[in-house]
């Protein structure tokens, strides 16, 4: 018989870097998961990302075990290697990180897929064209 | 590795934002840009039989993203900026209120504990937390502990293999290393099992108390030795063991490559574990170069513990 599932949780967090200060402390602990447990999984098996952010969704079981699976990366770490930027502008409104074209927020719609909520590939581009925007990245044709 | 610095008194700002599935992503990536340790929780809704069975997303709920700021002098210039990015970005779709709760780190730091059971690893080893009772049988051997925020409870499959593994190399009598003690759990085990003396290295503070704490509750505290720091830089100054243990995980394992075989001595051995089959031939491969030898490996999962020697 399956195990009983008691939560999913998504949390992102950079590759090999957990600690069980927040978000993983509370988003774990609430559901009384040994938090250093899935520390030492996560920086184990996310090793080979380093530098990146990496998506991870948890199932959390009655018996307070775990699995976890990693996703695509974060739509704003594809947009700043689109844009061969470091980060985002820290004012959007007055500066302008770098900009991408729209193949290339096709492009990332496409590979996010899987991961977002939409139902089709017009309604993931108006998603990554907004975090593009709420980086201060341009979009350009 | 809890950072006091950032959050002096332990006290943390929870930010919550419901928002609908077409804006999760750019809130995420703007709370993130602010958030401790650019980590985001993201909590959708579920929906789930009357039994409890057949748990899935709703998507017609909204999400929650939540990020945490250490209550600090720079809290409020922060939550500025995530309040007018989060402004910006209401045309995309549904974006609730900025929702703010103090969280006291106690709050989560011993909420699993409730869950944490006596446990037996081995033939001998009892683990009993500290806030549980348990009644020794001949041959017991119980480690009292209480992990607090170190890694060790004996729950993980590494430590579990590392506890295992003990039970049959010659311990009695020997001087033991623990790189990256932890909860020190592998120390206090080591000293169960009649080590002369054990050297527990720690890099991290926090972990180091729950050491000593741990160290101190089993009163083997005079026969190991702490020291707390980073362990490619302060080495063992020259010292050598019989045995030395690592249950880290890979890259650091690695990266101490060479100081952990500089502490074996020429007839000690070395028990490394923390390292997934994924990575196995690349930990494998750089021991070996330091001159040791693999003499067995064991696996538990997809996780995988070895046992080597020095070259002769």
């Amino acid at each position: 018989m399956a195990k009983k599932i008691r939560a999913y949780i998504k949390l992102q967090i950079p590759a090999g870097k957990a600690t069980p200060a927040p978000p993983i402390g509370p988003a774990l602990g609430q559901h009384g998961v040994a938090i250093m447990n899935f520390c030492k999984e996560y920086n184990e098996r996310t090793a080979d990302m380093a530098g990146q952010v990496v998506p991870v969704v948890i199932t959390v079981f009655e018996d307070r075990s775990f699995t976890f699976i990693t996703k695509t990366p974060p739509a704003a770490e594809m947009i700043r290697q689109a844009a061969g930027i470091d980060k985002g502008a820290t004012n959007v409104k007055t500066e302008t990180a770098g900009q991408v074209s729209r193949d290339q927020i096709r492009e990332i719609a496409e590979a996010k897929m899987p991961d977002i909520n939409a139902v089709d590939i017009e309604g993931a581009m108006l998603q990554i064209e907004g975090t593009a925007r709420s980086m201060g990245v341009k979009i350009v044709d | 590795m809890v950072d006091q610095h950032k959050a002096p008194d332990g006290r943390w700002v929870e930010l919550s934002v419901a928002v609908d599935s077409e804006a999760v992503e750019p809130v995420s990536e703007l709370m993130s840009r602010h958030a401790y340790g650019q980590g985001v929780a993201v909590y959708e809704q579920y929906q789930q039989d009357p039994d409890g069975d057949n748990l899935a997303p709703d998507p017609t709920r909204p999400v929650t993203v939540v990020a945490y700021l250490p209550l600090n002098q720079e809290t409020e210039q922060k939550v500025g900026r995530i309040e007018e990015g989060l402004w910006h970005l209401r045309y995309l779709g549904e974006i609730g209120e900025l929702e703010r709760a103090e969280r006291p780190e106690e709050d989560w730091a011993n909420a699993w504990k409730e869950h944490f059971q006596v446990l037996r690893i081995g033939e001998r080893f009892v683990i009993r937390p500290t806030w549980r009772e348990y009644e020794p049988v001949a041959g017991d051997l119980v480690i009292d502990l209480d992990p607090g925020m170190a890694f060790g409870t004996g729950h993980h499959p590494t430590t579990e293999l590392c506890l295992r593994w003990m039970e049959e190399v010659p311990v009695a009598g020997k001087r033991v290393l623990d790189v990256g003690a932890g909860s020190g759990i592998l120390s206090i085990a080591a000293i169960l099992l009649d080590a002369q003396s054990v050297h527990a290295v720690e890099i991290d503070e926090v972990a180091a108390r729950a050491l000593r704490e741990n160290l101190d509750m089993n009163r083997v505290g005079e026969s190991v030795l702490v020291s707390v720091g980073d362990f490619s830089k302060t080495g063992t100054g020259g010292e050598r063991y019989d045995l030395v243990i690592a249950n880290i995980i890979s890259s650091v394992l690695t990266r101490l490559a060479t100081p952990i075989c500089e502490a074996v001595d020429d007839r000690g051995q070395l028990l490394l574990s923390g390292v997934i089959e994924q990575h196995i031939d690349q930990v494998r491969a750089t021991f070996t170069a330091e001159g040791m030898k693999v003499i067995e490996e064991r696996q538990q999962g997809d996780w995988i513990a070895m046992l080597l020697e020095r070259n002769a």
